[in-house]
């Protein structure tokens, strides 16, 4: 390890020098903290257009109380149904609800009165939601008559459900504990290999190999600053998370660091195999993005790991970040301890050790 | 021409039990895949010497000095740098060796200070040690005025200079400098290479590859490599006098010309005795049968350029001349055919 204080301290002072890298390192997280912590996948105010052929009381009541759950929100009345069709389709609704004209008669006699919701499927999100608030206030306001009828005044079987760990729904608790993953990767990745990838586009690592200074000081010396920086911007995205968006970390903080620490050397160790096979920066990105997209994507962060094919479950199962987000996500939402999460702890430490393996040799290669 | 000359340089008396050579190279070839970039390579320098390494681009120079400096390993043969073998020894090389290689390559976003503060620790140089070496490092090469810059903001002279003062923050005893004055100004060329006498003085080694013929001339001993091979290696003034330069029964002469060398130059190559003519400034450089007399060369230029005055007085072979007619002699074997005007017999 000879040189490595001396690769360390240079390291350290050309970070600090270069401003640009410090302020995508600082600005990014914050950004993309901010976006994710203000968007709310949950439902509400579905643009909807009405079509009323029965123009009752009845009927006004029903669309008052469609928008009184808060899903829906009339855009406008449609004169027909073709026109109703026509909204939805041209994306100025996403909701259509036609009320037939005989809507009130059958009311007052106590025959069964049918709605017709469109719901506009192009967006999966909105249209399951929409359709679950739309035959939830069917079924409740049904059932309410109906008991109201019978004389009883409780349900056959009443369902109590429970919402653990986050009753709000709140997006935000879901979003950004596996954020926080993703934001490292890139700063631990793409940064760390910039760091080495520079040296050899300039011809300073050449100049470094000609000295006594080992290989592996080199490595050390110059990841450690960059496993610094990953760690405030950690410090930073979880203080700002518990603070601003007020997501609260049930689980132990210091087993949420300690793990996390061991998720960044698997990061900074990717950094170091991209940069021994790219000799440009611009090489080097193309290299890391082939990583960074899956880890986006098949990690769990997007879309539930229950949701993706058989195989590709698989190479969901050797990426770090799909463990970290897991470790994250249980630790902050769930308060889950070591012993709960310890598959994804000892798959995490796997890939972490033959990373920084595989990577110190594919590194000595190259300079050899 | 088979075999690279050898002339045994005049050396200094070593120490005791120490190699007296700064370099050793014996049969020293490197592979890349299929290509050979370097074949057979041997040559030896004294302590305390300036080795030139000449050679077109690509013939193997780079190559050879990164062997010398661990960054590459030889495919055959043995390298010894301050006595040890690179091979074997290569961190122990490392430690008593300086580089200045052809790029830049200090680091830019880091001040003169800095970048001499890093090298120095990453020799292990610590306090006072490293506060003496470094401050000596900036008064050998004046930096002292450029502390505190930024490296990207020197100009090339005094980046190299900044370079060669990082290779010497640890004393070594043998430095190598690939290119270093290319593309830098005549004066910082010169001044670059007092630095350099100044440090063999002292006994180091330096092994300089350069493509000027005024640096090569000031150096020790040179070596001319070409397609990967040593074609000829030797004092400059020996190398001038070689046989295969200036032929038996040629000589060659300088023709200085009032005006129009150009023409006179065209008009020459119509003369049956003159072998080779090169032109510098207002004069030309032939390669003349000897049996041909001053008078007479003058007279026939003169005549053949249409009445310019031209004066003709023997020259000795410049060192350009003996790489341009060893690179000819070569290509000439290589393509199985004979040089014009080398008679087989007389040689």
């Amino acid at each position: 390890m000879r040189g490595f204080w001396a690769v360390l301290k240079k390291e350290g002072m050309q970070m600090m020098r270069d401003s640009a890298t410090l302020r995508f390192a600082i600005a990014i997280p914050v950004f993309q903290l901010v976006l994710f912590g203000l968007i709310d996948t949950n439902v509400k105010h579905v643009p909807t257009v009405v079509f009323d052929q029965s123009r009752s009381p009845d009927s006004r009541e029903l669309i008052q109380q469609f928008v009184n759950t808060s899903y829906f929100s009339v855009v406008g009345y449609a004169p027909s149904r073709d026109a109703m069709h026509e909204e939805i389709v041209a994306g100025r609704a996403s909701v259509g609800i036609e009320i037939p004209v005989d809507f009130a008669r059958r009311r007052l006699y106590g025959q069964s009165a049918a709605l017709l919701v469109l719901i506009d499927g192009s967006d999966a999100t909105i249209s399951s939601q929409a359709l679950s608030a739309a035959n939830g206030l069917a079924l409740s306001r049904s059932i309410t008559e109906l008991l109201e009828r019978s004389g009883n005044d409780e349900l056959p079987i009443g369902v109590h459900p429970q919402l653990l760990f986050n009753p709000d729904s709140r997006s935000a608790n879901l979003l950004i504990p596996g954020l926080v993953a993703i934001l490292l990767t890139f700063s631990g990745t793409i940064l760390a290999a910039f760091a080495i990838v520079r040296e050899r586009e300039r011809g300073t690592l050449e100049q470094l190999m000609v000295t006594p200074v080992s290989p592996l000081a080199v490595v050390m010396g110059k990841l450690l600053p960059y496993l610094v920086l990953a760690f405030v911007q950690l410090i930073l995205i979880l203080t700002l998370m518990t603070t601003v968006f007020k997501v609260p970390i049930h689980g132990s903080v210091p087993l949420l660091m300690a793990l996390s620490v061991v998720y960044l050397f698997s990061l900074l160790a990717l950094g170091l195999l991209v940069s021994s096979r790219s000799s440009t920066q611009m090489e080097a990105v193309q290299r890391a993005q082939m990583f960074l997209l899956p880890s986006i994507m098949l990690s769990g962060y997007i879309f539930p790991l229950s949701s993706l094919p058989a195989p590709i479950r698989v190479i969901s199962q050797i990426l770090p970040a799909t463990h970290f987000i897991a470790i994250s996500r249980g630790i902050i939402i769930r308060g889950a301890t070591f012993h709960d999460l310890w598959q994804n702890v000892a798959a995490l430490v796997a890939i972490a050790v033959v990373l920084v393996a595989g990577s110190t040799q594919a590194f000595k290669k190259t300079i050899s | 021409m088979n075999t690279a000359a050898i002339l045994e340089p005049a050396s200094r008396t070593p120490a005791p039990g120490e190699s007296p050579y700064g370099i050793e190279v014996e049969g020293v070839s490197r592979d890349f895949g299929k290509y050979r970039a370097l074949d057979d390579v041997s040559l030896r320098v004294p302590r305390g010497e300036i080795f030139g390494l000449l050679g077109p681009n690509g013939s193997g120079k780079s190559t050879l000095i990164r062997i010398l400096c661990g960054l590459l390993t030889p495919t055959t043969g043995r390298a010894r740098v301050d006595g040890l073998d690179v091979t074997t020894a290569g961190e122990e090389v490392r430690r008593h060796i300086g580089y200045v290689s052809q790029k830049f390559s200090l680091y830019e976003d880091l001040t003169v200070l800095e970048n001499l503060n890093f090298f120095a620790s990453v020799y292990g140089l610590k306090g006072n040690d490293r506060h003496e070496r470094r401050e000596w490092a900036m008064d050998l090469t004046q930096l002292d005025p450029y502390r505190d810059r930024l490296a990207a903001q020197l100009s090339g002279g005094w980046k190299q200079r900044l370079a060669l003062a990082a290779a010497l923050m640890h004393r070594p005893r043998v430095i190598f400098l690939d290119e270093p004055t290319a593309g830098i100004d005549p004066v910082a060329r010169r001044e670059l290479w007092n630095l350099l006498f100044t440090l063999a003085a002292d006994g180091v080694t330096l092994l300089v590859t350069t493509h000027y013929m005024d640096e090569a001339e000031r150096c020790s001993n040179v070596a001319y490599l070409y397609l990967s091979k040593m074609l000829v290696q030797g004092r400059p003034d020996d190398l001038m006098l070689m046989p295969e330069v200036t032929p038996a029964g040629m000589r060659r002469v300088q023709a200085d010309c009032d005006q129009g060398a150009a023409a006179v130059m065209g008009a020459s190559r119509s003369l049956p005795y003159v072998d080779d003519v090169t032109i510098f400034g207002n004069a030309l450089h032939l390669l003349v049968s000897a049996d041909v007399d001053d008078t007479k060369i003058a007279g026939d230029l003169a005549a053949a350029a249409h009445g310019a005055r031209v004066k003709v007085s023997p020259i000795q072979a410049s060192l350009e001349d003996v790489f341009v007619r060893l690179t000819k002699l070569q290509v000439a074997k290589k393509n199985g055919s004979k040089l014009p005007l080398a008679p087989e017999g007389k040689r």
